[in-house]
């Protein structure tokens, strides 16, 4: 059997070697930390439905391998690298769950939930087909599931004056009664000036047609020392919403030789009505939000949240009655007096917010409050749990909070 | 019984086999005579399933070529089929490994036929060793068709004699075997039957016995006849 | 099979001098960059720490702790690594070849064992992936004497210790080499046997029609790749993303073994009917 040792060994080594290397793989797991929330104050039934997304990495050597992880009040999960658990793909915990139950409508809808829209009776998708970008050739593609009877209805239709716009993409969607409302931002070439627009589009589902549209707000995005940006403010992407709230910021851009500075100069905020189209000017005295994307709309009330220090300060504005609620301010635990943009939401008149950041030197913060009057009704930090290996040099970064 | 009915064979354009027909029996030596390049090779080749051919069929025993058939018939062509850095010993022990036909104890009394050193490398033989390697590793398979390539083309005049010396041994007996050549003198008189290859056809397939007692006419004669020179 | 079997064996004693020296080659030279890079760390740590005065906690926290996972990123680790990928890639083609070409032609002694043809075929694709998997069993054995190397150069408290996997993780680039799970062992590997048959299938048709065969043989590639990422294709271009990603990777699955047996079929019928010596 002399001529059969150098494959036998050969295979031997394979499967010793590589067998080991994955048993281990498996048992080492356990070799990252194991994060959780504290609660110092308040009702830890609060962030039961919470789950925080975001990302570990080791420091301590110079080789930065970010991994997934999960954290929620029953402690930490990885993802795993594992190619299935890629394929299987990891959509935010809204699209997975119309997933899971509307798995035949989902289909080649993506993962953005700004393009779908949920009520009780409706599942509804919306996006533009632009074909080739040269050809201008923009198509709005509908699908709507009637929940009731499960019938799917899709339809495409050309976008009115689409051969100006050299660009268009969905930003909500929404329906009412049976209308379904298609809120786009469009960028339009005329004359060789180029502009935008938030446009909204009102679309007949008994007809499949567009009986309506108009623009919402029209700009150009730069002019000579100004920048103007307009944006939807942050709401749940699926909700039925029946206003739309737009908020409006002109920056001074002052350049000099090397560097180039933005100042906010004026900010206006506007509520839309779908329905009706009435757009208001909502105006709070002293209200400076800066550039930053913290305020969010639940459909009835608006957050408007901005930073000063470790302080996140919120102005509750209801817009039924256009009052403007009591400014609370959560502190956050920051380095040197300041903290980086922390993640928030709104769901259910409560507000969730979560810094965005962790290391050995830095906190991160779970608060849970009434979205309204600002009474914290959790709060915590997030730990490394003590059974975990000891190490001081890590970062985890949160970006994504979810409640169920 | 080997078969070849009407083969015909083209290598790119040119016809090369142009509806060969011939049969070869157990028990005879079957010499194919043609000048280089009539595709005296190709013949054996085909019908050890080493080469395509266009037309015609091919049987051994009425059967087509098949794995089993090796078992029955083996080819000796006229290179070496061993790797270089093998010794004869191992290429031996190759052969009783995958043969079950191998008789180990006529591979060690071809050895000592040819005088070969089992310890040599296939590499360092010469022209005559190498052929008769080559032989031994045929000939010891048990089998009842031996097809060879010019066992003699381009060796040395011992080592000629000794591959003769095999056709009259008991080593042939009760073989089919059929034989490329186109130096008839060494084996003339061993030969059963002589088909002769021209142009892609067989001109003449004749028994070398009875052509010399009826005839008179030896192998040579009939050739010199055949091709007119 | 024993026949099979009998052949994987003689096939793989054929590379077994190469497949030596390329583990040789591999060992030495990775030594020789564990060696390097750890008295590069040393030296540098030196002359900082006694030199620069920085006291030996603010030096780890600038520098880092010394570990293989910054060794194996460096070209010491990579290009022996793509040696041997270079060198399986071209024994793929040599495989066949070497029998045909020199004074002592094998391919007429393969084909004429009693043995089915295609044992021929499956012993050389295993024996390809045997040499593969062998190289990357043997680099997982080598990293743990590496480390050691690297612990006998740096002291102790420079060093963090990280085990095999946060090493092999630390060569994102080698994640179709060192898969991380066994799962994309199979899938990954599986794929590389379907790339082989499709590899050898081109050679088998350009010794069965030689210029011809090269023709088609390209031909039959395009198209067996064609086949293999038609349902991916198909996916973006006619179904506008329909299919789920599980889906898709069943489908694939299904496809790549559907190429594969078209490839194994074409490699019966080309080594039976078609194989010239």
């Amino acid at each position: 059997m002399k001529k059969y040792w150098k494959s036998t060994a050969i295979i031997f080594v394979i499967v010793v070697s590589i067998g080991s290397f994955y048993v281990n793989s498996a048992t080492s797991a356990e070799h990252y930390p194991k994060f959780v929330i504290q609660t110092l104050s308040g009702n830890a039934q609060e962030i039961k439905p919470l789950i925080i997304k975001g990302s570990y990495a080791d420091t301590s050597s110079m080789t930065y391998v970010n991994t997934s992880l999960a954290i929620s009040a029953k402690g930490t999960t990885y993802e795993s690298r594992s190619i299935l658990d890629e394929l299987v793909g990891n959509p935010p915990q809204e699209i997975k769950r119309l997933q899971e139950k509307y798995r035949t409508f989902m289909r080649g809808k993506g993962f953005s939930g700004e393009l779908l829209f949920e009520n009780k009776k409706f599942l509804a998708y919306a996006n533009v087909d632009s074909g080739s970008i040269k050809s201008r050739n923009h198509k709005f593609e509908i699908s709507v599931l009637t929940k009731e009877d499960d019938i799917i209805n899709s339809f495409k239709m050309d976008v009115p004056k689409g051969k100006e716009m050299d660009y268009l993409h969905v930003e909500d969607v929404q329906i009412i009664e049976d209308k379904l409302y298609l809120i786009t931002d469009n960028i339009i070439s005329n004359n060789d000036k180029q502009y935008e627009e938030k446009h909204i589009y009102t679309i007949d589902l008994a007809t499949k047609k567009i009986i309506d549209h108009e623009a919402i707000i029209q700009f150009s995005r730069s002019q000579e020392h100004t920048r103007i940006d307009v944006q939807l403010v942050r709401t749940s992407p699926t909700k039925a919403n029946d206003h739309l709230i737009l908020l409006k910021t002109e920056n001074k851009v002052s350049e000099d030789m090397e560097t180039t500075s933005e100042e906010v100069v004026s900010q206006e905020i506007i509520s839309y009505n779908i329905e009706t189209k009435e757009k208001e000017t909502i105006n709070i005295p002293g209200l400076r939000l800066g550039g930053n994307q913290l305020s969010f709309y639940d459909g009835s009330t608006i957050y408007f949240m901005r930073l000063d220090g470790r302080d996140l300060l919120v102005t509750p504005y209801r817009l039924a009655d256009d009052t403007v609620g009591q400014t609370y301010s959560i502190q956050l635990s920051g380095e040197k007096g300041a903290v980086s943009e922390p993640i928030t939401t709104v769901i259910d008149g409560k507000l969730y917010v979560a810094s965005s950041q962790m290391n050995a030197d830095l906190n991160a913060d779970i608060i849970v409050a009434d979205a309204y009057t600002g009474k914290t009704l959790f709060k915590g930090q997030v730990a490394v749990d003590g059974s975990s290996k000891d190490n001081s040099q890590f970062d985890l970064s949160l970006y994504k909070l979810f409640v169920n | 019984m080997i078969e070849v009915k009407a083969v015909e064979k083209k290598f790119g354009r040119k016809k090369i086999l142009k509806g060969v027909s011939f049969t070869a029996n157990k028990g005879e030596i079957t010499c194919l005579i043609g000048i280089n390049g009539v595709g005296k090779t190709t013949i054996l080749n085909a019908i050890m399933a080493l080469t395509p051919f266009n037309k015609g069929q091919i049987l051994i025993d009425g059967e087509p070529i098949n794995k089993n058939s090796f078992e029955k018939i083996t080819f000796i062509p006229d290179t070496i089929t061993m790797l270089p850095h093998m010794k004869i010993a191992e290429a031996m022990e190759f052969m009783d490994d995958f043969y079950t036909c191998w008789n180990q104890e006529r591979a060690t009394e071809l050895l000592g036929f040819f005088r070969l050193d089992p310890n040599d490398r296939i590499a360092s033989l010469s022209k005559g060793n190498a052929a008769k390697v080559n032989l031994l590793l045929g000939l010891a398979l048990d089998v009842d068709y031996v097809l060879m390539d010019e066992p003699f083309s381009g060796i040395d005049m011992f080592s000629r004699e000794d591959i003769a010396n095999v056709f009259t041994s008991h080593l042939i007996e009760n073989r089919g075997v059929i034989i490329t050549t186109h130096e008839v003198g060494d084996i003339e008189h061993l030969i059963d039957k002589v088909v002769l290859l021209d142009e892609g056809k067989v001109t003449k397939e004749f028994s070398a016995e009875e052509e010399r007692e009826n005839e008179g006419k030896s192998v040579i004669d009939v050739m010199r006849e055949v091709y007119q020179r | 099979m024993k026949n099979y079997l009998k052949l994987v064996n003689f096939e793989f004693n054929r590379i077994a001098k190469l497949f030596a020296v390329l583990l040789g080659v591999t060992f030495v030279i990775q030594i020789v960059g564990v060696i390097v890079q750890s008295r590069y760390y040393l030296s540098m740590a030196n002359e900082l720490i006694y030199e620069g005065m920085l006291s030996k906690v603010k030096f780890l926290e600038n520098y880092g702790h010394m570990s293989l996972s910054q060794i194996v990123i460096s070209m010491w680790f990579l290009v022996p690594i793509l040696l041997c990928v270079a060198a399986v890639g071209f024994y793929i083609f040599l495989i066949w070849y070497r029998d045909w070409v020199g004074k002592n032609t094998f391919i007429y002694r393969l084909l004429m064992l009693p043995t089915t043809r295609l044992n021929i075929f499956f012993a050389k694709i295993t024996t390809i992936l045997i040499m593969t998997l062998g190289l990357v069993a043997s680099q997982l054995i080598m990293l743990p004497i590496e480390t050691l190397v690297m612990k006998s150069i740096v002291p102790k408290e420079f060093i963090m210790d990280i085990t095999l996997n946060q090493i092999v993780i630390s060569m994102p680039e080698l994640r179709f080499i060192f898969p991380n799970s066994p799962i994309e062992l199979v899938i990954f590997y599986g794929a590389g046997v379907l790339a082989v048959s499709i590899v050898f299938t081109a050679i088998l048709m350009e010794r069965s029609f030689k210029w011809r065969g090269i023709f088609a043989g390209l031909i039959y590639s395009a198209v067996a790749v064609g086949l293999t990422i038609l349902p991916l294709l198909l996916n973006v271009i006619v179904f506008n993303g329909f299919f789920y990603t599980i889906e898709l990777f069943v489908l694939e699955i299904i496809m790549g073994l559907l190429v594969l047996a078209g490839s194994i079929l074409t490699c019966r019928f080309l080594l039976m009917k078609k194989i010239t010596v």
